[in-house]
């Protein structure tokens, strides 16, 4: 039979992997990240703004992000740095919380099911000619789905048509 | 295997995919919709082995099969499946996004440093040499 190359993943496949190279040394990248003024200029799609930032950046400390929609809906997320390599490397979980960082479930933000606990987020920074290269890699998103209920199954307009047929 | 129950589809869904022969059968079956037989050629198993696995994927919602009690052709049904992905790229579109502002905001910070280096060589040259 021939081999399909667009054959479903299973789980453990399911990592999320964005890449994108900056114009810029990886100092300034790197800083980009873990200075909460800095954050606070980047954090949070398009339209969005974040109005607060912290962060305790040391193995086992915590940071608390803050994103605001552009209906001024405020979103938080913490987690615990669980590895740090100066320049290089940045390796932190990650979770939905509410203003004073205590985790909270997708339900707290009207998310139906009862997601999150924590993804696991590393962040790899690399210099080249001046650039930086930065892959971020965003595991246990699948985990998280494992324990969403039917119900936000309509929360996405029913973008369920059907797989590519061949 | 893992068990599942109906009222928690996503469980369904990846307990479903993390098998291989299940994974290929739905490879198949997305270049249109075959009986059991055909689906079990490919794979050397029994017929009552591949009936199995289509239970799953049936139970899973990422099947549907044919009434007809003689030959009950399975056809792919997608709708888990770009449940889960839908979540993956909402996670992707947050990061293309932000990143898209970190990118912005960098050529900012690197225009205002030249600037700013700019403004210290006119210095420097006013008075001479350095300050």
């Amino acid at each position: 039979m021939a081999e399909r190359t667009d054959a479903p993943m299973t789980a453990e496949e399911r990592v999320l992997i964005v890449e994108r190279v900056f114009d810029a040394p990886r100092e300034l990248v790197w800083q980009g990240w873990t200075d909460p003024e800095q954050v606070m200029r980047w954090w949070g799609p398009k339209g969005f703004t974040s109005p607060a930032c912290e962060i305790d950046l040391r193995v086992g400390g915590k940071y608390l992000w803050c994103m605001r929609t552009p209906q001024g809906q405020d979103f938080w997320n913490t987690g615990v740095y669980r590895e740090i390599v100066l320049y290089e490397r940045i390796v932190c979980t990650q979770s939905l919380a509410d203003e004073k960082g205590n985790v909270v479930p997708g339900a707290h933000y009207g998310m139906s099911g009862d997601l999150p606990l924590e993804t696991v987020v590393t962040v790899t920074f690399e210099e080249i000619d001046g650039r930086t290269r930065l892959v971020l890699r965003q595991e246990g998103i699948g985990d998280m789905l494992e324990g969403a209920e039917a119900g936000w199954n309509g929360a996405f307009d029913k973008l369920a048509d059907s797989l590519p047929a061949a | 295997m893992v068990t599942a129950t109906a009222s928690d589809p996503i469980s369904n869904t990846f307990a479903a995919l993390a098998d291989p022969t299940r994974r290929a059968i739905l490879a198949r079956l997305a270049s249109g919709e075959a009986s059991v037989t055909e689906l079990a050629e490919p794979f050397e198993m029994t017929l009552p082995a591949v009936s199995k696995h289509l239970k799953v994927l049936e139970r899973a919602g990422l099947i549907a099969r044919g009434r007809e009690a003689q030959w009950r052709p399975c056809r792919l049904q997608a709708g888990p499946l770009k449940d889960a992905d839908e979540w993956i790229e909402r996670y992707r579109r947050h990061w293309e996004e932000s990143f898209d502002r970190l990118d912005s905001y960098l050529q900012e910070l690197q225009q205002n440093e030249k600037k700013y280096s700019r403004k210290i060589t006119k210095k420097e040259d006013k008075n001479g040499r350095e300050n």
